[in-house]
């Protein structure tokens, strides 16, 4: 390596040190410290998690949230993009309208579900007003708050996955589903054996950010639920931090985060790993 | 950054032969600019300067530093007043202590990290407190001597029952009573029973108020209170689970709650929404059927002096006058805070916070010992395993007793 390139990486080596390395490391140590006798290393924080309910309930969380979160929105943005590829009126305006979700910035939406989710709130209103009965949305650790929560997520960041799937759709050479339909095959065939095939690269981008990103969910689930009503790991290392002010409970916590988005993340890591290296 | 300067300077010169002077002139702008902006950036204080952080929110922090500026005019010493949430004044505190020097002269801390923050601030003699010692009430000062006095009451703070008048009429005096508003108005009584603090605080004074000690687990206030918690749960708000302060008081505006308890800061909320004080009132907490009269819990700020204070002389001046009697009249009057001088009336003509007014004689302290963390995480599961776990009251109790004393 040429001197003046030492040179140029150096502010960005410091800031990554200063601001990335350090506080995981100083993180860790808080983790592997006993706050009560000062003792280093320990494994008292993370004795003190296998004992409570509620970080098993968010590990719980941080499987099922993140698994459903993309499974719903990879669906959801696969449809609208298949749907916003075909020609008619409108479709701009459409899909201006899809993106929109995602402009919106993320206190002020889900400030707006939460009143929309709320026992007497916008949605139960409109329930009322058709003749139905209200549904408890939000009820804590029930199943419907873990939908309504994936729900609100997945109208938040489809339009995510749909721009991205958008755009590989739409490099799709459309003479070869001309030629496939000469051949005679059908609609469903010519998405299974065709589209989806080319799609791939696309997908396992999709799916691999989302899936890290819907790792550290956070704020959907706290804002909406609290941390006890949906709780995961981020929220549950925060609850630890703010209302009980154990920072080692909450750095163990956010210790086994990092380790749990590691574990999750690495097979689809090894295969986008695997697909750059094929196209090489 | 100033050793180095200097030296830089004289090589320089050396190098350079006749230019010495001038060269060194320059060299102390560009040190004295340097020093300037360092000072700025660390946010460096003169000596005549003390840096108070307090809890204050934005709507109190302009009453508060026209009070304030009252103590620069008279003894001539600036007061720089940083806003910060009590559990960030904590971890400053705590990072100067750790760091061995810092610049926080004064601070005020929640009641409930009082004992979390022992270690991190400085013992106070009688005598150098003065005269606002002997005005303030003798229950406030004793649950800041903590190994010594080393916290002194700065507002006072309690729960009483919230409740919507406009529905109930007139509030439920008895547990009877809210037993029977639960069972006519089920899902629209709340409790702040998310796992925090103010869970305990929300059942403390049931427990106090049966009787109990709220240190142990196996008196028979407890049992009765939570008797009386296993009644009530299949009437409570299913998102009692999740309620903290404000999201409890939200519920309660958006029309969702009937009763709950909180801090007197709710009814500025309601009233500002035009809800207090016709629809939403104040009012004392209802009484057990066998026990003494309804307790509530002590909360508030509390002014300390950090250990590796600065100037702690001035602090202590800055101290006296906030504790003055003409300066809490203030506070309680434009602010609405309680005041812990046993000299100032709380009834400021408000009919806002009469519920509150009517529980001031009954303010218990949260149990003083070094476990209390411990002891009010153990109260908090125990509530939680009756109410929404359906646990039986004994069964949770004697569990939680045995937590405590494993």
């Amino acid at each position: 390596m040429k001197r003046v390139d030492v040179v140029a990486i150096t502010p960005l080596l410091a800031f990554l040190v200063l601001f990335l390395v350090y506080p995981m490391l100083h993180a860790i140590g808080m983790a592997f410290t006993d706050g009560t006798a000062g003792q280093f290393p320990s494994l008292e924080n993370f004795r003190s998690l296998w004992r409570d309910r509620l970080f098993w309930s968010a590990v719980l969380g941080n499987i099922v949230l993140p698994v459903c979160s993309v499974v719903v929105e990879l669906l959801l943005g696969l449809a609208l993009a298949l749907l916003l590829t075909q020609q008619f009126r409108g479709r701009r305006a459409l899909r201006a309208i899809v993106i929109l979700p995602f402009a919106i910035p993320e206190i002020v939406f889900l400030t707006i579900m939460r009143y929309a989710f709320a026992p007497r709130g916008y949605v139960n209103a409109a329930l009322l007003g058709v003749g139905g009965a209200p549904i408890d949305w939000l009820r804590p650790g029930s199943a419907l708050a873990y939908a309504t929560v994936v729900a609100a997520d997945a109208w938040h960041v489809t339009p995510v996955v749909f721009l991205l799937l958008l755009a590989a759709l739409t490099a799709i050479p459309e003479d070869i589903g001309e030629a496939a339909k000469l051949d005679g095959a059908g609609g469903w065939a010519r998405f299974r054996h065709i589209t989806l095939p080319l799609l791939q690269p696309a997908i396992v981008a999709a799916v691999l950010l989302r899936g890290l990103d819907a790792l550290r969910m956070f704020s959907t689930p706290l804002v909406l639920t609290g941390v006890e009503g949906v709780p995961v790991l981020s929220s549950y290392a925060y609850h630890q931090w703010s209302d009980y002010g154990d920072d080692g409970a909450a750095a163990a916590a956010a210790v086994l985060l990092a380790l749990l988005s590691l574990f999750l993340s690495a097979p689809l890591l090894r295969r986008r790993v695997g697909a750059w290296e094929s196209v090489r | 950054v100033r050793a180095a300067i200097p030296w830089r300077a004289r090589n320089h010169a050396r190098n350079r032969g006749g230019e010495l002077e001038g060269e060194l002139r320059q060299i102390d702008y560009v040190r004295g600019a340097i020093a300037i902006a360092l000072c700025g950036l660390a946010g460096c204080t003169s000596d005549n300067t003390l840096t108070f952080a307090a809890a204050l929110l934005p709507g109190e922090l302009s009453v508060y530093r026209a009070v304030v500026d009252d103590f620069e005019r008279r003894e001539g010493i600036k007061v720089d007043i940083v806003a910060q949430q009590y559990a960030d004044i904590r971890r400053a505190l705590a990072a100067e202590a750790i760091a061995g020097s810092g610049s926080l002269d004064l601070v005020e801390l929640d009641v409930y990290s009082l004992p979390l923050a022992v270690q991190d601030v400085a013992v106070l003699r009688d005598d150098e407190v003065g005269d606002p010692l002997d005005e303030l009430s003798a229950a406030a000062v004793r649950a800041g001597r903590l190994d010594g006095l080393r916290f002194l009451p700065h507002r006072l703070s309690w729960q009483a029952l919230i409740y919507n008048h406009a529905v109930l009429g007139k509030p439920p005096e008895t547990w009877e009573e809210v037993l029977a508003v639960a069972r006519a108005h089920p899902q629209q009584i709340g409790f702040k029973a998310a796992l925090y603090e103010g869970l305990t605080c929300d059942v403390l004074p049931f427990v106090w108020s049966a009787g109990g000690s709220g240190e142990s687990f196996a008196d028979a206030g407890a049992h009765e209170a939570f008797r009386f918690f296993a009644q009530l749960a299949p009437y409570l708000h299913a998102q009692s689970a999740t309620f903290k302060e404000s999201t409890i008081a939200e519920a309660m505006a958006r029309g969702e709650l009937l009763l709950h308890l909180n801090w007197p800061f709710v009814m500025s909320l309601y009233a500002s929404q035009g809800l207090a004080p016709g629809t939403i009132r104040s009012a004392p907490l209802p009484h057990a059927p066998s026990g003494a009269a309804p307790a509530t819990v002590l909360g508030g700020g509390y002014l300390a002096i950090p250990r590796k204070a600065p100037q702690r002389q001035k602090a202590l001046r800055l101290t006296r006058f906030l504790l003055s009697r003409t300066t809490q009249l203030r506070f309680n009057r434009e602010l609405g805070w309680f005041s812990p001088r046993v000299d100032i009336a709380d009834d400021n003509g408000s009919p806002l916070l009469s519920g509150f007014e009517a529980m001031r004689d009954r303010i218990e302290s949260r149990p003083e010992r070094a476990d209390y963390p411990h002891l009010s995480r153990l109260w908090q599961r125990a509530f939680r395993a009756v109410v929404f776990e359906h646990a039986d009251p004994g069964e949770a109790l004697r569990k939680a007793q045995r937590d405590l004393q494993g």
